[in-house]
């Protein structure tokens, strides 16, 4: 592969005109824990797989979805560490906003600002590309938004999308079932079911985690007993 | 970034020295107060700000919000006692999101006065603090260089004295809500009567374990008694009582003396 040459140095392209850092970037997500977001007409629904790599972690100390600000949360897929330095500074850019402007930081703002320090991370010297894909779902006054943000620093608003281990299966079947006048219940069934299906093993509410924003404009992750009545629901 | 500029302190003083009056500051003269009853804890404040002997704001809010569970009074300059609030009150709300757990008052506590410290008394800010957390009521004070006291009852600013006296007099501990209530809104109308720098009205902020109540202007001792029923109406024009006109130049008369100057 011609391109191998220009593999080594993150800020070199290749002749082909990619940045194959990056490419590789997007291949450790794709090799990630799936996650997916789906936005309903009054709310949005995050979640993921939570895959722990033996019985004996205490599940309960893993969270994979944070929060950032009252009404804006966020997934990852890929590498676990790189998104907590994200959250990390995306909460002080949110509250820093805050301070400034005494409003809370409109979502698109947020992801463009977070999206901004992973572009930063693809043009400066002695660093990598963040090893993860973001979903961050929110709600403000212009309505329910999901947002993906890729480690190149680009942006997209979904209505619904998957990333990571089993994103083409998921999308196909996000596709067939999303519907634009979705319930945020609705959503959140729809979300278990694509999860479903390309679980290994038996899905419980121990081993996946969902988090919802609706019209109270609050964010919440769902306790495992109240995922264990949407999974209920779902059977 | 680090820290505050002083480049133009030189520079102030050299204008200083050269004549130039300073402009002065607006601070919050001020009667603070904070007592711990049985269910947790109590904080009073007035609503005068001045600047000099003027009063700039008549019913300006001193007690701040620093998190859900505690609130800080400030005395001192009030742009100094907000900033350092609004501050302190962004860096409890990061770290709630990354330990997942309620503010500590100790933590406001030794962000405030570290901060207070490193500028050396310049912030000049003098604060109550006062909250509830897991570890139980709590209430300290902060001086404007960065010392803290721990105490059952505490007063802050001119009127610290007024409010003092009728802490020392009447303070028991275990109090009820009503009797904290009461005591504290004495303490600050006492402060309010007998000092110039407080005055106008009595704010409260009582925090119990999970809940607090912000009682702003829960006493308002001094409503404006006289206004003029019929209002004030002036006529649209003004009276010509009398005219005298005085031209600004004169008129001189010139009287030729001798001949024209002859070449």
């Amino acid at each position: 592969m011609g391109d191998s040459q220009y593999s080594f140095s993150l800020t070199t392209f290749s002749p082909s005109g990619k940045l194959v850092q990056i490419e590789h970037a997007l291949t450790a997500v794709g090799s990630g824990q799936t996650s997916l977001g789906i936005k309903a007409a009054n709310g949005v629904v995050i979640a993921t797989e939570k895959k722990l790599p033996s019985i004996l972690v205490d599940e309960t100390s893993v969270q994979k979805i944070q929060t950032l600000t009252p009404n804006i949360g966020v997934v990852y897929s890929g590498m676990g560490p790189d998104s907590r330095v994200l959250v990390r500074k995306s909460r002080k850019q949110a509250e820093q906003y805050y301070r400034l402007y005494k409003e809370p930081i409109p979502v698109t703002q947020l992801v463009r600002e977070t999206a901004t320090v992973m572009q930063e991370f693809t043009q400066s010297g002695g660093v990598r590309p963040f090893g993860v894909s973001l979903l961050v779902a929110g709600f403000d006054d212009k309505g329910p938004q999901l947002y993906q943000v890729d480690p190149s620093g680009s942006y997209f608003s979904w209505k619904a999308s998957a990333m990571g281990k089993n994103v083409s299966n998921a999308k196909t079947f996000l596709e067939k079932r999303y519907t634009d006048d979705m319930e945020l219940d609705d959503a959140v069934h729809t979300a278990i079911l694509t999860l479903k299906e390309g679980f290994e093993g038996q899905i419980s509410s121990k081993n996946i985690e969902i988090g919802v924003i609706g019209s109270n404009k609050i964010f919440k992750v769902l306790t495992p007993s109240e995922i264990e009545d949407y999974l209920q629901e779902v059977e | 970034m680090g820290g505050f500029s002083f480049d133009l302190c030189k520079r102030n003083e050299m204008l200083v020295q050269k004549g130039l009056k300073q402009p002065s500051f607006l601070k919050t003269g001020t009667t603070i107060v904070g007592l711990i009853f049985r269910d947790g804890v109590i904080l009073g404040a007035d609503t005068r700000a001045t600047e000099g002997p003027i009063v700039a704001d008549k019913n300006c809010e001193k007690i701040h919000y620093m998190a859900p569970n505690i609130y800080c009074c400030g005395a001192g300059t009030a742009a100094d006692t907000e900033a350092v609030t609004d501050m302190v009150s962004s860096q409890l709300k990061l770290h709630r999101y990354h330990t997942g757990r309620e503010s500590k008052v100790v933590t406001a506590l030794t962000h405030l006065k570290s901060h207070l410290f490193s500028y050396q008394g310049h912030v000049q800010a003098a604060l109550v603090l006062g909250g509830v957390d897991m570890t139980g009521p709590h209430l300290h004070t902060i001086y404007p260089h960065g010392s803290t006291d721990t105490l059952p009852f505490a007063t802050m600013g001119s009127g610290s004295l007024a409010a003092m006296s009728v802490f020392e007099s009447k303070y028991r501990e275990g109090m009820s809500r009503d009797e904290g209530i009461k005591l504290v809104a004495e303490a600050i109308s006492s402060g309010i009567f007998n000092d110039l720098g407080s005055g106008s009205n009595v704010d409260i902020c009582v925090i119990t374990k999970g809940k607090r109540e912000y009682l702003r202007n829960y006493l308002l001792p001094n409503p404006r008694m006289y206004i003029s029923e019929k209002g004030y109406s002036f006529s649209k024009k003004t009276e010509v009582l009398f005219t005298k006109i005085t031209p600004l130049r004169e008129v001189v008369e010139v009287i030729e003396v001798g001949d024209a100057m002859e070449e």
